[in-house]
């Protein structure tokens, strides 16, 4: 159990194809792999690889996270031998623009459609259809998981955010 | 020529528990296309959860789900466990297991009378739900209550068992081993539930995969993935756990797997009981957990339970994501729902076994002339629906059942 083999081939194989990675993967623990945060080419990149030919293809959700300046999404997939590879994506929250994965893994749409109302992300190419999980009427611009906003300023009954004056010049 | 019918059902239908939309287009009686709207009842916990404490977060968490809430709360306990270092003794990760699959237990029997009321065998679910009913009083008796048991903590569990209440589950095991013997005979010999389940909701091992599917939907279509094998965790380290596969990828299969899992839930249960270890049911767990990040996964009776906390190392969460196995599952709903028939569409929905919520175990009545209040409890309740037939001339106590009704 402690040697970790499944981990260490699942990880060579992918800083075999990316050395510069080494330092940015890494094993957290037994079938977890994790990754520093990459940004929107080189993450495509490397998401395009373990998808194929890193045998990372099942698709189990996207977590979104905020950081601050930059959201993250962490798309957790598995290979079979049930190893986990958490593969962060960053992107600045002032145009927080991702790539949808909905035509590799269909099962990415409600999750991605989540990042959209929750988060605020810009995923490119995903298919129409309904919002998730927001209701109609949701306030535009306001993503409800993001950490400036705010519970308390949101009124339920008539669907409006109003945060006081000068935090929200802040946040404007 | 005929033009195709569109139809809405839901958020409020007759044949749904829970809020959901499924437009369904017909042509003729054949469902063509399905789209499938939900988040009626997201009710934002992720976001609450960021605002309360990690202790505060477990009871928030066990009401993700009516059916499934010990799996959640040990999910996050492990979490939070995983993330503060802690190891719990081995005594509480036995009593998590023996909740996890008494809950499994008391969801899968859950199921089979909601997949036998969906195709018209009322029968079956009063027979299945009876059954149900000693499984959820002896989970009452260990957690104290008949759903969000509130058993577990972050360290471990609240409550021991003792050697009291391990005779009680074990007279429930033997009583729905027994009884199980006769839906799994049902399942796979029953001419007209085999027509009626057969062939329907079609999901092929390769579009489980595709879809992501999870559970009994995945292994009905030979997907051996079983957490519990696959990313043990609490006590199935050691627990022998068998994955229950079968092979028609259709409505019928996944009621096979389910009562076959019942069987598999038993023994577990049992090995439990035998092998459950003396000692502490709790280790102390700091109020601020460090810093960091974890991914834990769980078998849930519907499937796998994903959970992800992050720390920033106070004592309330960076980030809650929770992953219900549910929420796998829908993905595969379209593709399931087309090409099979209208009135087979609500037995599909329910063979993966949507989730909703329970009812609460008391009730508090207002009396509006006096306006003083009263609780009544579950066993007042189950014994004005006793009466309330009585008067009416049908006497249940009267009816011979097979076993004696054991007295919680």
């Amino acid at each position: 159990m402690s040697e970790l083999i499944a981990e260490k081939q699942a990880l060579a194989t992918i800083l075999e194809k990316f050395p510069f990675l080494e330092g940015k993967l890494e094993i957290q623990r037994r079938q977890r792999i994790i990754s520093s945060a990459l940004e929107r080419p080189l993450f495509e990149e490397v998401f395009g690889f373990v998808t194929t030919d890193g045998g990372f293809d099942n698709f189990h959700l996207v977590i979104g996270v905020d950081d601050g300046d930059n959201l993250g999404f962490i798309y957790v997939l598995s290979n079979d031998d049930k190893v986990m590879l958490s593969l962060k994506q960053s992107a600045p929250k002032s145009n927080p623009a991702i790539k949808s994965v909905c035509s590799v893994f269909p099962n990415a749409l409600w999750h991605e459609r989540e990042l959209v109302d929750l988060f605020g992300a810009i995923v490119e190419e995903l298919p129409e259809g309904p919002t998730y999980p927001l209701p109609d009427g949701w306030p535009a611009g306001n993503y409800p998981l993001r950490k400036e906003w705010k519970v308390e300023y949101f009124d339920k009954v008539n669907m409006t955010y109003n945060p006081p004056v000068t935090a929200g010049k802040e946040e404007e | 020529m005929a033009k195709n019918l569109v139809i809405p059902i839901g958020p409020q239908h007759p044949s749904l528990k829970e809020p959901a939309c499924f437009t369904i287009t017909l042509e003729g009686e054949k469902v063509v296309n399905a789209v499938v709207g939900t988040g009626y009842n997201h009710r934002g916990l992720e976001k609450a959860c960021e605002a309360r404490t990690f202790i505060q977060d477990l009871y928030i968490i066990e009401r993700v789900c009516g059916i499934c809430s010990h799996i959640h709360s040990t999910t996050f306990c492990q979490a939070v466990e995983e993330l503060a270092g802690v190891e719990i003794t081995r005594r509480a990760a036995y009593i998590r297991t023996i909740m996890a699959e008494l809950e499994r237990l008391h969801s899968h029997l859950l199921w089979l009378g909601i997949a036998g009321h969906e195709v018209g065998f009322d029968t079956l679910l009063m027979y299945s739900w009876r059954d149900r009913e000693l499984v959820l009083d002896v989970l009452a008796a260990l957690g104290g209550n008949r759903v969000n048991y509130g058993i577990n903590t972050i360290g471990g569990v609240r409550r021991d068992v003792t050697p009291e209440l391990i005779e009680q589950i074990r007279k429930v095991a033997d009583i729905v081993e027994e009884r199980n013997k006769y839906y799994i005979q049902l399942a796979l010999s029953e001419t007209t539930l085999a027509a009626r389940l057969g062939g329907i909701g079609k999901l092929s091992h390769d579009d489980a995969i595709k879809f992501g599917a999870v559970g009994p939907v995945s292994r009905a279509a030979e997907v051996p993935d079983d957490i519990r094998v696959t990313d043990p965790y609490a006590a199935y380290d050691e627990v022998p756990v068998t994955a229950i596969t079968d092979n028609h990828a259709d409505v019928f299969g996944r009621t096979v797997v389910r009562v076959l899992e019942i069987m598999e839930s038993v023994k577990m249960i049992r090995f439990c009981l035998d092998n459950l270890p003396e000692g502490d049911i709790v280790t102390k767990v700091p109020r601020k957990i460090p810093e960091g990040e974890v991914l834990i996964r769980t078998e849930a009776p519907r499937g796998e339970d994903a959970h992800y906390v992050r720390s920033n190392g106070t004592d309330k969460p960076d980030r809650v994501r929770v992953r219900a196995a549910s929420e796998a599952n829908w993905h595969g709903m379209k593709h399931m729902l087309e090409g099979d028939y209208l009135a087979d569409v609500p037995i599909i929905i329910a063979a993966i076994d949507p989730c909703y919520s329970c009812t609460d175990r008391a009730i508090i009545l207002d009396n509006h002339d006096t306006g003083e209040q009263s609780v009544t409890d579950w066993r007042s309740l189950r014994e004005y629906s006793i009466n309330w037939y009585k008067v009416r001339g049908i006497d249940t106590s009267k009816i011979k059942i097979a076993y004696s009704p054991l007295i919680f």
